[in-house]
């Protein structure tokens, strides 16, 4: 099982005492929780029966004034605990992020690349400096997992995160495997429809924004759209993910297996997609 | 006139749990000093507990399971909801009424160094909403 959506933004190891990085989680992420001991992170993972889980950073530096935990940071994690596997994230306007992504997924052994318009304050669809790093995280077969929908972040807009900007993208680059977090909330039927008609087109689970996990996902899973849609269309390209630590994964887990989903596709979502996205 | 204060960081493996934390209190008490006196525990969190009851694994799952039937996780709160001091939804108001329903503390007297209580009795910190990493305080005041 794997969870394809989480940040180490709690992590008394990784986080500390250091400024910056509180002011990272506290301010820019904008997470109040209290720092957790890194075993807590695996402990929550082992009651949710989580093997491994996707860490993900982004390059928010220019928009923000400091990233959310750099690919260094990702990467060195990753190295040193086998159940973790690390995206990096780029900055698309800088005119070396191409450059940058090569050298960080190479150096760190990174599986995909994580971008989210709305924090780092770029537009998905501009040709000039956007679609170069499409093109390089093509060649490097690495899939991108875009921020979609409606951020927590504060200073972010929702309209930045409209899922259908990613369609011309999905369109241009059909080799490129693009996944739309948070289900797009709340453009689902938008994402749902992204995901039908393009192959390369994959969505993760980590939507909660309101209610509790269990009545926010049939909402958005059972009323946005019908689960059938999901257990007989959609069952190859949806993957869960949490969004750890703004919810507890056992709780998004939970949600999910609760849908009534088969356990062929709860499999497919689980495991095996991501299984695929990430060439594991 | 003693009065040590103690806090003891422990960390929960589960989703809820009843953690034995008698010894711990013991050994605190046994090296505080105070012949004679008295004994705080208390837990710090506002979605645990510090129960005293017997100390049997049966009566620990009974505990935890009619704690869930009194206040089901799945129940109607209004506390599900974005909290913008955490930054995320709050929805574990079941938590916080198992934590007031079980109680947060106890006290026990000390003798010639020694918690007077019962030989059945046993002093555990319950997780209602972990797995975390928690913190309870032990306090001894005493000559």
């Amino acid at each position: 099982m794997i969870d394809f959506h989480t940040h180490p933004l709690l992590v008394r190891e990784i986080i500390g005492d250091n400024p910056e990085l509180l002011k990272v989680t506290r301010k820019i992420f904008d997470i109040g929780n209290n720092l957790q001991p890194l075993d807590i992170f695996f402990l929550e993972m082992d009651v949710s029966e989580i093997e491994k889980a996707v860490l993900l950073p982004i390059d928010c530096r220019r928009s923000k004034g400091l990233p959310i935990l750099s690919n260094e940071i990702i990467g060195k994690l990753c190295k040193e605990n086998s159940r973790f596997m690390g995206f990096a994230s780029v900055d698309p306007i800088d005119k070396d992020a191409s450059k940058n992504l090569e050298e960080d997924v190479k150096k760190w052994n990174l599986k995909g690349l994580k971008l989210s318009p709305a924090t780092q304050d770029f537009s998905p669809t501009d040709k000039e400096y956007a679609y170069p790093v499409y093109e390089k995280a093509s060649s490097l077969n690495l899939p991108i997992l875009f921020h979609m929908g409606m951020s927590w972040e504060p200073g972010t807009k929702i309209t930045p995160g409209y899922p259908m900007l990613l369609e011309e993208v999905a369109y241009d680059f059909p080799n490129l495997n693009i996944v739309i977090a948070h289900f797009g909330w709340p453009w689902v039927v938008e994402t749902a429809a992204l995901s039908l008609k393009y192959k390369n087109v994959y969505i993760d689970t980590s939507a909660l924004y309101f209610d509790s996990p269990k009545e926010f996902i049939y909402f958005a899973m059972n009323r946005q759209i019908p689960v059938t849609l999901i257990e007989r269309s959609l069952r190859d390209k949806i993957v869960f993910g949490s969004n750890y630590p703004r919810v507890e994964i056992k709780n998004m887990a939970n949600a999910i297996r609760s849908l009534g989903l088969s356990e062929g596709c709860l499999e497919l979502i689980f495991k095996e997609n991501a299984e695929k996205l990430l060439n594991i | 006139m003693i009065i040590k204060l103690e806090k003891i960081p422990i960390k929960s493996k589960k989703d809820v749990e009843a953690i034995n934390v008698t010894p711990i209190v013991e050994d605190v008490v046994e090296k505080s000093g105070v012949n004679n006196g008295i004994v705080f525990v208390f837990t710090t969190h506002t979605s645990s507990g510090l129960i005293v009851t017997e100390g049997l694994p049966c009566l620990e799952a009974d505990i935890l399971n009619h704690l869930e039937k009194l206040v089901p996780e799945d129940g109607d709160y209004r506390h599900m909801r974005y909290l913008d001091i955490d930054g995320r939804i709050a929805f574990n108001a079941d938590t916080h009424i198992k934590s007031i329903l079980g109680g947060i503390n106890t006290f026990f007297p000390i003798e010639n160094k020694k918690i007077v209580k019962g030989s059945r009795q046993t002093i555990y910190f319950l997780e209602f909403d972990g797995p975390l990493e928690r913190t309870f305080c032990i306090q001894v005041i005493g000559e």
